[in-house]
């Protein structure tokens, strides 16, 4: 896809899609999790399931938070400069903590 | 620089409040909502990997009333954000437009959403 427009439109709703189960698994995960203590929270990691699960979660919800931040950014920010500001903040954050999340679960299984 | 004084969309003070764009300025709330809870969610698996104390220390503040209550409210911010894309990717590929269907389908996803944190929460 040429139109960078375009892109970002169809990223947004792919990563959304891919989300859908995933977010799914979550809940599960969540209910799972809520009341478990240092061992039970470990145990969970222990299947590839849980990590590979972990690890997309990280990955599409970070690519889908940032469009659509930045797609509020560019409907209520008239300022050039706090805009562009704004979505250097909003990379930095979609980057840096999947990155510290993955680093965190390659820790917790090695 | 000059300054652009085009109003921008959805022009909130002036705008009149309808169910549809409550339900629609609730799915950009619940994403600025989602993006702090994914924050939460980092950190939460990096107190795993940082050891015991950690995990313990972040678990107790999990439980708390506070805790509680933040976790609680991102669960439906998560699962309405869920619900509503649906409907979202639904009217992208052109369906539930018609405004009974696109009303419907607002009210079940509210409710849906609450029915859900309820059973995952107090069940």
């Amino acid at each position: 896809m040429k139109n960078r427009a375009l892109n970002k439109w169809f990223m947004q709703r792919a990563s959304a899609v891919i989300l859908i189960p995933i977010l799914l698994f979550f809940l599960y995960s969540l209910i799972n999790l809520v009341n478990k203590d240092y061992t039970g929270a470990l145990n969970f990691f222990d299947n590839y399931l849980s990590i590979i699960f972990f690890v997309l979660f990280l990955i599409f919800a970070g690519l889908h938070l940032k469009l659509g931040i930045n797609e509020i950014v560019e409907d209520y920010i008239q300022n050039p400069n706090l805009k562009s500001i704004l979505n250097k903040i909003i990379m930095i954050y979609s980057a840096i903590f999947p990155i510290i999340g993955i680093i965190s679960l390659l820790k917790i299984i090695l | 620089m000059e300054k652009n004084l085009r109003p921008l969309s959805p022009h909130i003070q002036i705008y009149k409040w309808q169910f549809s764009s409550l339900l629609s300025i609730t799915h950009r709330l619940t994403g600025v909502i989602n993006t702090s809870g994914f924050f939460l969610i980092v950190i939460w698996i990096l107190s795993l990997a940082l050891g015991p104390e950690y995990y313990n220390f972040y678990q107790k503040f999990l439980r708390s009333f506070l805790g509680k209550f933040i976790l609680v409210g991102f669960t439906w911010s998560f699962i309405y954000h869920m619900l509503n894309g649906v409907r979202h990717l639904a009217w992208d590929l052109g369906y539930g437009y018609e405004i009974k269907t696109a009303n419907f389908s607002g009210i079940a996803v509210l409710l849906i959403s609450i029915l859900v944190t309820f059973i995952i929460w107090i069940i």
